[in-house]
This record gives structure tokens, C-alpha cells and sequence, in this order.
């Protein structure tokens, strides 16, 4: 079972890490690049796969020369065998469409089709959470075979390999939530829900887990960046460049604003919290609603 | 007496008359004959909205003498786009300059500027189409033979069609709201433009798709809809991505109709749930354009754009009219990003998409005397479409209901001071300290994916998020722990009666919409609280914590 999982490095939003210019502007040069956090969830979903029925697990993103390092992140985090970076100049400032389409292109220069594609839900800083369908309907690998079944918000999932299914479990949400059980022929496209949770209820498959684990570990150690991971530009992928990055992006950001300041509606008493008298005052406010005895 | 009796006439062919009409008193004759005659709503909102435009056109406001103070940015930047004297708008800059000031105000002033400078420039500089086997001779060039690329340039785009999403034999909320927010849009763009670039008013185009969804359909036109187009089967009891995409896509560019005599619509605009959203992917991909999900706002404007990708030429400015713009949140919700969907030279990026966050817009009430069109919409659904076979479905049991309590406490981001577990429950033990309380987070903390100790992880989760796209709480007390309060947070508490605000950073926003400000860690303030709302006893507390 071959199984792809496409990730993205986004700027690492947890506080501390994150910085902002005066006008309230991200600053991406000081705030360092990390692992989109939901595409974790999405490697994990796929080392369960792994861990339970075998074969092999590739990570594809695109992005800078850079994003080589959270390939590496991925690999040692989760699990990775090999690492493949979509990387030119070309793909710049890409939306959706245009991603999705340098993305599916990538997937087609594998010789066979991966039984399981898998990717996150929202990215931590465009936040569509298009990507991962727009893709699969951009993917044209398999004459037989338009579309891959596209299986989104899986919140649980195994696979049957004798049968060639997946069978998974996914969140609806609307005016009231609903939890769908689903069966498709593979191969398939899966996108995680944020939900997402593993199992491995097997301890022969807890034993193998730890061994993937360890192993994947020692070989993102032993990363050599520069030989290892397999690095294609616009030409190697034959993408003629009005058709992808900035220029074959349908959308343009039209401005960036920090979020609205709302405008001061309460004046608060500022309260020192060694000040006795000002902590008093808040303490008899709350102790109106305290359990009792 | 009128020169034009509505009743003689279709619909279709009144726009043009309708708009060559400059006489109010003869327009409200035509609407009078209409109404004792056909009553046709769409032919009254064509003929009022005439009327509006012509009323609002004596009260104009000359551009050179007018006090601009006395307008707002949304009036100037009315006022400007029919300037075209560059002398009469920089006498305008100046003045702004000198009065109010205002960053929009100049932008307008300025862009009109450019616009009328920058199109005597374009004379006699067409932009040539280059193939690209010239253009980048070292490819080979299948990518404009791409599945799903679609070089259209230049093709007729009309109406905002709205995706109805339902579920259990319902619209859901938010696609009622999207349709009250529709029918203002394209009465405003109406008002605005004179409808489609012939004059002709542009349509609200409801589309449901599902089963038995015929009755469903004539409640859209109540909710703001001129024509609603369904698909029903009961294979789509339930949504599946594949034949939802075929169908939409095929209603609204393959489907051969009178009505629908345009290469695709202007505008789409889908709910941001989980099903609506992938829809909106999937359409908008099929029909090769682009979209911004989970919008706050939509409104339709000209644009300024320099961007090259989209103008062709490095340096210039062009004017793009009839823009949906698109503002969103993005960022982990640290910024606002608004989002166009441009056209760019030889290439057509229609229809303009987007998403809406549900509850962003009011829900309508509905006006049952509405009137509009109900099609239905049929074709051949291929077996190889319901490739995915749904086995089972249940209702989730409601998560947690964080209304309805006396006091909410919030976490917020200020729980990574130190440890977030050790944080969490400091959350939970304060909840406990009172009679009523539930415990709510930011959404920060539910996507910061901090790695929390077991057995405080069922406390995390989207269930008790607060804010915009979480739960709304007005708890008597509310209690934010390192919340820091951003806007979106704001939405979800500011009913609140009290609200206490414990934060090391005394310029936190949240400190603008508190009633007591208590600036200390919560990692020391919280316990103390605890303390004492436990024993009853403050003034030892206190006195303990003072002696420190």
C-alpha cells in the first residue's frame, strides 16, 4: 500500500513564537516556519494505516527550498519514508486553484497511483480548507478513473485491503452535528477533520507503531536534506507558469488588515492583584455565584 | 399619463425601458398600471429601484463645492466614481487632507485618480496574446489541455447563485441568511449598475439539491430567491461530493435555458460548513475560477488593481468594476485578509466565489407574497457518481451547552505561561468553585495544538469554543483567563453582565470591553480566586497573598 500525505509549512501561531509589527502586522521573518499542525494529523491517520496493513508513507509539500526542513519535521514527528518538495519560483503566492493544480501534477510523475492520499483539513494561516478537494479534482493519473472517491472530516478510519475499501467515519456539521459511516472503493482521497483520532486497540499493532516510530526517527537523523529528498521544479513537472503560482491564481489578497480594534465599551477599573481592596472588590462580585456548602 | 405600460411587456425587456426613463412622475405611473395590473414583484423592484436612483440623483451633491465631513467614505467613494476631472479630485484630496483626514476617504479619492490617469496611458498599448508554445518553447504544453482548465476570455457572466444546503428536509440557518444577504446585494447592484452591462436586472438563483426538496424550494423565493433551481433523487438524501459538484456545475453552465443565456454565473456564493465548504471547492475548481472561504462580510465594489498577474502590465493600475470582495479572517485569526477573484488577460475568473461563515448575516423574515420562479432541474445521474456508499448516519448528542449558565470561565492563550494542562485545570477547578458555571476556551487554545496531559485533554475541544465561529455566551459573570480578545472572541461574551479580565498585559484588547481588569498571571491570580471562593473567606486569602 503506497500512501501520500501533503503537508505545508506555516508559521508557528503559539504565543511567544509568533510576532507582529506595530501595526499589528504578522511579521513572517521573525516568527519561525513550522509543520501545518492539522497535516500532522493527517500523517498520523496515514502511519495508521501503515502500522496496521504496510507498505510506505511519502510526504509531499510545495513551497520554498526551505520547507526541505519541514519535511524532515514531519518525518521525525510522525512518520515519513521519502520526501518530495514541489519548489520553484513559479509556484509563489499561489491560492487554492493554482496550488492544487502544481499538487496533483506532482502526484502524476509517481509511476503508479497511491492507494491513499491523505491531507489536513485548513491550513494555521490561509485557513480555506480547499486544498485538499480542489486537488484530488485536479489529479488526472488514472485513465479508468475520473475521481477518486474524496472522503473529508474523517474522524476514524480503517482500511480493508482484501476488499480494497476504506471505511471511515466522518463529522457533518449544519444546524445540528451528525456522524456519517461511509465505505469506498480505493483508491481514495482523505482529508482529516481536526477530530481525528488513531486506534490501536491490537497490542501486536502498538508494537509495530513504537518500531515505526523509532525507525523513522533514525532516518530523520540521518536526513541528508540535499540528497534525500526529491526536489521538482515547474519545468520537471512540464507546468507552464501562467497556469500556476501568482499568475494562474484565480484570487488576489486585496489587503491585509489586523484584526478591528472594537471600540472601548466598558471602562474597566484596573486592579493590582496584591491590591487588597481592589481584589476584594472582585472577589464579593463572584462570591454571589459561588457553590455552597 | 405613462408612455409605458409595464403590462404590455415581458420582464426581460423592460430593463432597457425602464432605465431610459428619466421622469419620476412617469415611472411612478408605469408602477401604478403595474401594480392595478400584473403585480409582478420583479417588475416593481425594476421600476422603484429606477425611481430611487433618479430621486437620489436630484439630491446629488456637487463634487467641487460638497463638505465632505458632512459625508461618510461609503458617499465619497460614490461621489468619486462619477468624477472625471482629475483637477475636481485632487481639490477634493486637499480638502480631505485638510478636514477629516480618513485612510479610506483618500484611498477612494486617490484610486479614482489613478484610474482616470492610468486609462489615458492604456491608448494604443493593446495587450497581445501570446501563446504559450511562443512563450515558454522549452515545455511541452499540456497544461492549458489540463483536465478541469478552462481558457474561457472574455464570456457573459450574470446573477449570484446561492448554494441552499439542507439537512433533515430543512435549510439550514445560514442558507436563509445567505439569501436575505443576496437579494440586498443584487438590489443594491441593480440600484447601482443599472443591472447586467445591458441593462437587464440580475438575479438571486437559489439551487437545492437533495431528496424530495420540490416544497423546500418555493420557501427560497421567500427568503430573497427570483428563481430557485432544484435536483432532486433519492440517492442525494444524504451530500455526496461528486454528484452535488456534477449537478451544480451542470445547472449552471451546461444547462441549456432561456433564462440562462450566459456562459456561467457572476457570482456563487456557498455556507461554510463542512459539506457546503468542499462544495464550493469543488464547484469553483470545475468551473476553473477561484474563491475565499469563511467570509465575514460581502460586498460588491470596484477594485484598483497593480497586481501584474492580473493587469498584464507591470507599473499600471486598471480599474476592475462589479468586485465581490471578500473579507475574511485568516491567519489563525490574527488578520483579515480581503479576497478578490479577478479576471486576468486572456483567461476569465467567473464566477467570483465564496464562502460565509453561518450566523454572519441576519436571518430574513420571510415574505411569503414574494414572487418567483421554481425549475426543476434534470438529468441522468450516473450510477459511478455514488462511489461512496454512506452505511450509516446518527445524530451527534449536542455537546456542551455553555448558554444558559450564571458564570462562564474563559481560557484563553494565557494558559502557556507556564504549563497549559496545569492551566486547564486551574479552569476547571474555578468553574467548580461556583454554583452554575461552565468552562469555555478561546479558539487560540483549541488550535495552538498544545500538547495537553491526558486527563485534561476532554476539555479541549471545539465544543467549548466562544466566539464567532464558536458558542455566543451573556452569563451574569464571565471570567477570561489570558484571553487576550480578539474580535472574534468579543462576539461570543460582550452580553456578558460582568466581565473580569485577568491578564499580565494591561494593553490587551480585551481590557476595552471589561469591568474589572485584574492584571497579574492567572497562574497566580486563579488559585487565589479559587481559594477563596472555596472558603468563603477572602480577607485571609488576601492577606496570606499579600505577605508573600
Amino acid at each position: 500500500m503506497h500512501m501520500l500525505v501533503l503537508t505545508k509549512g506555516v508559521p508557528d501561531f503559539r504565543e511567544g513564537k509568533v510576532s507582529f509589527d506595530e501595526d499589528g502586522h504578522l511579521e513572517r521573518g521573525k516568527t519561525p516556519t513550522v509543520m501545518n499542525p492539522n497535516d500532522k494529523i493527517a500523517l498520523r491517520a496515514a502511519l495508521q494505516t501503515k502500522v496496521k496493513c504496510g507498505g510506505s508513507v511519502s510526504l509531499m509539500s510545495m513551497g520554498p527550498p526551505g520547507y526541505k526542513e519541514i519535511l524532515q519535521e514531519g518525518m521525525a514527528d510522525v512518520y515519513a519514508e521519502d520526501l518530495y518538495l514541489l519548489s520553484d519560483r513559479e509556484m509563489g503566492a499561489a491560492d487554492t486553484w493554482a496550488t492544487a493544480m502544481t499538487i496533483a501534477t506532482g502526484i502524476e510523475q509517481f509511476d503508479a497511483e497511491p492507494d491513499i492520499i491523505f491531507a489536513g483539513f485548513k491550513t494555521a494561516d490561509g485557513e480555506t480548507g480547499h486544498t485538499g478537494p480542489q486537488t484530488n479534482w485536479c489529479i488526472d493519473i488514472n485513465e479508468e478513473l475520473t475521481d477518486r472517491p474524496l472522503i473529508t472530516h474523517v474522524i476514524a478510519m480503517e482500511v480493508d485491503e482484501e476488499e480494497q475499501v476504506v471505511r471511515a467515519k466522518r463529522l457533518v456539521e449544519g444546524d445540528v452535528s451528525e456522524i456519517e459511516t461511509i465505505e469506498a472503493d480505493l483508491p481514495a482521497f482523505i482529508v482529516t477533520d481536526p477530530e481525528f483520532e488513531a486506534n490501536y486497540r491490537k497490542a501486536e499493532h502498538r508494537l509495530r507503531y513504537k518500531d515505526c516510530r523509532e525507525e523513522t526517527r533514525e532516518r530523520a537523523e540521518n536526513l541528508d536534506l540535499e540528497e534525500d529528498v526529491t526536489v521538482w521544479n515547474h519545468e520537471a513537472l512540464n507546468l507552464d507558469p501562467d497556469f500556476i503560482g501568482l499568475d494562474g491564481s484565480p484570487t488576489i489578497v486585496s489587503g491585509v488588515d489586523p484584526i478591528p480594534k472594537g471600540p472601548s465599551e466598558r471602562d474597566a477599573t484596573m486592579i493590582d492583584p496584591d491590591d487588597e481592596a481592589g481584589m476584594e472588590q472582585v472577589f464579593e462580585t463572584m462570591a454571589e455565584y459561588a457553590a455552597g456548602d | 399619463m405613462a408612455d409605458l405600460d409595464p403590462t404590455d411587456h415581458e420582464i426581460a425587456d423592460l430593463g432597457p425601458k425602464v432605465q431610459e426613463i428619466d421622469d419620476v412622475d412617469e415611472l411612478e405611473a408605469a408602477l401604478e398600471l403595474e401594480e392595478d395590473g400584473e403585480d409582478r414583484a420583479g417588475v416593481k423592484t425594476l421600476i422603484e429601484s429606477r425611481i430611487e436612483t433618479l430621486e437620489a440623483e436630484d439630491e446629488d451633491v456637487d463634487p467641487a463645492e460638497a463638505d465632505l465631513t458632512e459625508l461618510t467614505v461609503a458617499d465619497i467613494a460614490n461621489l468619486v466614481r462619477d468624477v472625471d476631472d482629475v483637477d475636481v479630485l485632487e481639490d477634493m484630496l486637499e480638502r480631505e487632507q485638510a478636514g477629516k483626514e480618513r485612510k479610506g476617504a483618500i484611498t477612494q479619492i486617490e484610486n479614482r485618480v489613478e484610474a482616470i490617469e492610468g486609462s489615458d496611458e492604456e491608448e494604443g498599448e493593446e495587450l497581445e496574446y501570446v501563446p504559450p508554445e511562443e512563450k515558454y518553447p522549452d515545455l511541452a504544453h499540456p497544461t492549458a489541455d489540463k483536465q478541469y482548465v478552462d481558457t474561457a476570455a472574455g464570456e457573459d457572466y450574470r446573477d449570484m447563485w446561492v448554494y441552499c444546503e439542507t439537512q433533515q428536509g430543512e435549510f439550514v440557518d445560514v442558507a436563509r441568511e445567505m439569501l436575505g444577504k443576496a437579494r440586498q446585494l443584487m438590489d443594491d447592484y441593480n440600484d447601482t449598475y443599472g443591472g447586467d452591462e445591458d441593462g437587464n436586472p440580475e438575479e438571486v438563483v437559489a439551487v437545492v439539491i437533495g431528496d424530495e426538496v420540490g416544497d423546500l424550494a418555493e420557501k427560497a423565493i421567500a427568503y430573497g430567491a427570483d428563481r430557485v433551481v432544484y435536483h432532486e433523487d433519492d440517492r442525494l438524501e444524504r451530500f455526496r461530493h461528486k454528484p452535488y459538484t456534477e449537478i451544480f456545475c451542470h445547472m449552471c453552465r451546461d444547462w441549456d435555458q432561456d433564462w440562462r443565456d450566459y456562459y456561467e454565473p457572476r457570482y456563487t456564493i456557498f455556507p461554510a460548513t463542512n459539506n457546503g465548504r468542499d462544495l464550493s471547492a469543488l464547484v469553483q475548481g470545475e468551473l476553473d475560477s477561484g474563491l475565499a472561504s469563511d467570509c465575514s462580510d460581502l460586498y460588491i465594489d470596484e477594485a484598483m488593481i497593480s497586481n501584474p498577474a492580473k493587469t498584464g502590465k507591470p507599473g499600471d493600475s486598471v480599474e476592475f468594476d462589479r468586485v465581490l470582495h471578500m473579507p475574511r479572517p485568516d491567519f489563525s485569526g490574527f488578520e483579515y485578509s480581503t479576497i478578490l477573484c479577478i479576471d486576468k488577460p486572456f483567461r476569465d475568473f467567473h464566477p467570483q466565489g465564496a464562502s460565509v461563515i453561518p450566523g454572519t448575516f441576519d436571518l430574513p423574515d420571510p415574505d411569503e407574497g414574494r414572487e418567483g420562479e421554481v425549475l426543476e432541474h434534470d438529468i441522468d445521474l450516473p450510477e459511478d457518481w455514488f462511489h461512496i456508499e454512506v452505511t450509516e448516519h446518527d445524530q451527534l448528542e449536542e455537546g456542551i451547552d455553555l448558554t444558559g449558565h450564571e458564570v462562564i470561565v474563559c481560557l484563553g492563550r494565557g494558559i502557556d505561561h507556564e504549563d497549559p494542562t496545569e492551566g486547564i485545570e486551574l479552569g476547571v477547578e474555578l468553574r467548580d468553585a461556583f454554583a452554575d458555571a461552565e468552562l469555555g476556551l478561546t479558539r487560540g487554545v483549541i488550535t495552538a495544538s498544545y500538547e495537553f496531559g491526558g486527563h485534561v485533554e476532554q476539555y479541549v475541544g471545539e465544543e467549548r469554543q466562544i466566539g464567532e465561529s464558536g458558542q455566543v455566551v451573556e452569563p451574569a459573570l464571565y471570567i477570561a483567563a489570558g484571553v487576550s480578545g480578539a474580535v472574534q472572541h468579543k462576539v461570543g461574551m460582550d452580553e456578558s453582565d460582568t466581565i473580569v479580565a485577568i491578564n499580565t498585559d494591561p494593553e490587551a484588547d480585551i481590557r476595552d470591553f471589561s469591568d474589572y481588569f485584574i492584571e497579574g498571571d492567572l497562574f497566580e491570580v486563579v488559585p487565589r480566586l479559587i481559594e477563596g471562593l472555596e472558603t468563603g473567606d477572602f480577607e485571609t486569602v488576601l492577606a496570606e497573598a499579600t505577605d508573600d
